[in-house]
């Protein structure tokens, strides 16, 4: 990464200092989401839950319009139909809320980004190469994601690596450069090691045990950890009770550094992420009056 | 001689109990049968494991008994055999740790990698090569049925997948040779059957020897088809 950084994470017109913890809420607008299934997927439930997201503390949402994993074909004008007017009417609700599309299609990109767009969130890394200049021309954020290898909306198979960490390293961080030369703005770009994708349990587990590692590269880290499979295989749980599971990993991660959290539950996470500051030394207790008096 | 006795096994890292962790017990009958196929392997005087590779890095090349296999790539680092570095591909890797703990563990040993694009004609004549020398073979093949049987598989469901494992598991039920060289190897690789190449190599290895045929597993049970037969 470049020198002449500060540490700021700048998207839209929020700035996040290095220390503080950005919490983006997710916003599905397909009808078959692994988690919610579909139940944001009408316009009007979807910016009800994006007005309870920003009272619930979310600085940024997530609009997503193609499920992540297998499913159903969606065309790019079904994405668009989708996103476009979605994203263009949250700008009008919520001035400085930041505005996150989880697309891999730069033609989505682009428009999303003309509708309002803060950050494009490339969850399958790079499978289309022009995506990257979808966000430099327009001047959005860009996350730089890693995926083993994988094309979008497929699932791993038996993924191997000597070491996973290294991997994630090599791969977000040579994303993040390559964006950073096609004129992406240094400091709207996020790594995410994408927790599952292209990996297996105890190969996310090591990746959320070891995310100072990926906070030491200086690019600002996303974790997208809420309600996965490694959390579900790890306790045994099916995904309407992964909630617990989840808390204890954004919270490990956000111990070891990473900065922005992708969750469906943002009340706790806001509550777990506070607290988390304070005991970095990065917030102050909202007031101490025991054994003080 | 010819091959005294052969099994054939899948190779997924569950099979590794360390890699399952709290899932190994759902493969503790798969476990079973392949060491029950590859203790049948005892009688012969060296053993020959032949098992999948991806085509990059691996040629079609021989290992010897002491090379080493590891887990680690796939979370489980402190399971390993042989020594040095980890070099056998995942099929060989499994092939190693079951023969270790079989009562073929003491006999010489040599592993055979086949890239996924060895066409049906190298992999049978690999096999009539492993059968041609002096020693009395006992063949381990290890491979995968397609990885895309069901709407859960690794790999989504192909419609074509349940077809096509169902005839390589007849035709090791009855030594189908035939069969099995006529394995489609562009079919193979859309269903993701890892298991193509070293089944034709036994096909091969299998010409003119007179041994009873035994298919002891044939299940999918994460939607990968796992087959086990044993020829004796």
């Amino acid at each position: 990464m470049t020198d002449e950084r500060d540490g700021v994470l700048r998207l839209g017109n929020r700035s996040f200092a290095a220390g503080e913890f950005a919490l983006m809420a997710i916003i599905n607008r397909t009808p078959d989401s692994f988690f919610d299934r579909g139940a944001t997927y009408a316009t009007d439930a979807a910016y009800a839950a994006i007005d309870q997201a920003v009272a619930d503390g979310a600085d940024l949402v997530d609009i997503g319009g193609v499920k992540a994993g297998y499913g159903e074909p969606v065309s790019e004008d079904e994405e668009l139909r989708r996103t476009v007017d979605f994203v263009a009417g949250i700008r009008a609700r919520h001035p400085s809320l930041v505005i996150s599309v989880d697309t891999y299609r730069s033609g989505v990109a682009r428009r999303v980004a003309e509708a309002g767009a803060d950050l494009l969130n490339d969850t399958w890394a790079g499978a289309d190469p022009d995506l990257v200049y979808a966000a430099a021309e327009a001047g959005t954020g860009l996350v730089c994601s890693h995926v083993g290898g994988l094309s979008p909306r497929t699932d791993p198979h038996r993924m191997a690596f000597d070491d996973v960490v290294a991997d994630v390293i090599r791969t977000t961080t040579a994303l993040a450069d390559r964006a950073v030369e096609a004129g992406v703005r240094p400091d709207g770009i996020l790594i995410d090691p994408t927790h599952d994708f292209g990996k297996n349990t105890l190969q996310s587990l090591e990746l959320t045990r070891r995310l100072d590692e990926l906070a030491a590269t200086g690019w600002p880290v996303l974790v997208a950890v809420s309600n996965k499979d490694f959390i579900g295989e790890t306790l045994e749980l099916p995904p309407g009770q992964r909630g617990n599971g989840t808390l204890a990993a954004l919270s490990v991660s956000a111990w070891l550094g990473a900065r922005v959290f992708r969750v469906h539950d943002v009340p706790a996470a806001r509550q777990a992420l506070d607290f988390i500051a304070v005991l970095r030394g990065s917030a102050q207790p909202a007031g101490t009056r025991r054994s003080l008096a | 001689m010819p091959v005294v006795a052969a099994a054939v096994c899948p190779h997924p890292p569950l099979l590794v109990p360390e890699v399952a962790s709290g899932a190994a017990p759902e493969l503790d009958d798969l476990r079973t049968a392949c060491l029950a196929a590859i203790d049948a392997l005892s009688t012969a005087s060296t053993i020959v494991v032949v098992g999948s590779a991806p085509a990059v890095p691996y040629g079609l090349v021989r290992f010897p008994a002491a090379a080493g296999g590891s887990f680690a790539a796939y979370g489980a680092p402190g399971v390993r055999i042989g020594g040095g570095d980890p070099v056998l591909p995942l099929s060989l890797a499994i092939g190693g740790w079951l023969l270790e703990q079989s009562k073929a563990a003491r006999l010489p040993r040599t592993y055979v990698a086949v890239p996924a694009t060895t066409s049906p004609d190298d992999c049978v004549r690999l096999g009539r090569e492993i059968a041609a020398g002096n020693d009395r073979v006992g063949l381990l093949v290890m491979g995968d049925g397609s990885a895309r049987r069901s709407e859960h598989s690794p790999v989504h469901l192909h419609p074509r997948a349940e077809i096509f494992d169902t005839t390589v598991a007849t035709a090791l039920q009855h030594s189908d040779l035939d069969v099995l060289k006529a394995l489609d190897p562009d079919l193979g690789t859309e269903l993701q059957a890892a298991g193509r190449g070293p089944w034709q190599a036994l096909a091969g290895a299998l010409e003119g020897a007179t041994l009873t045929p035994d298919l002891t597993y044939n299940a999918a049970p994460y939607g990968v088809g796992y087959l086990v037969a044993s020829f004796t």
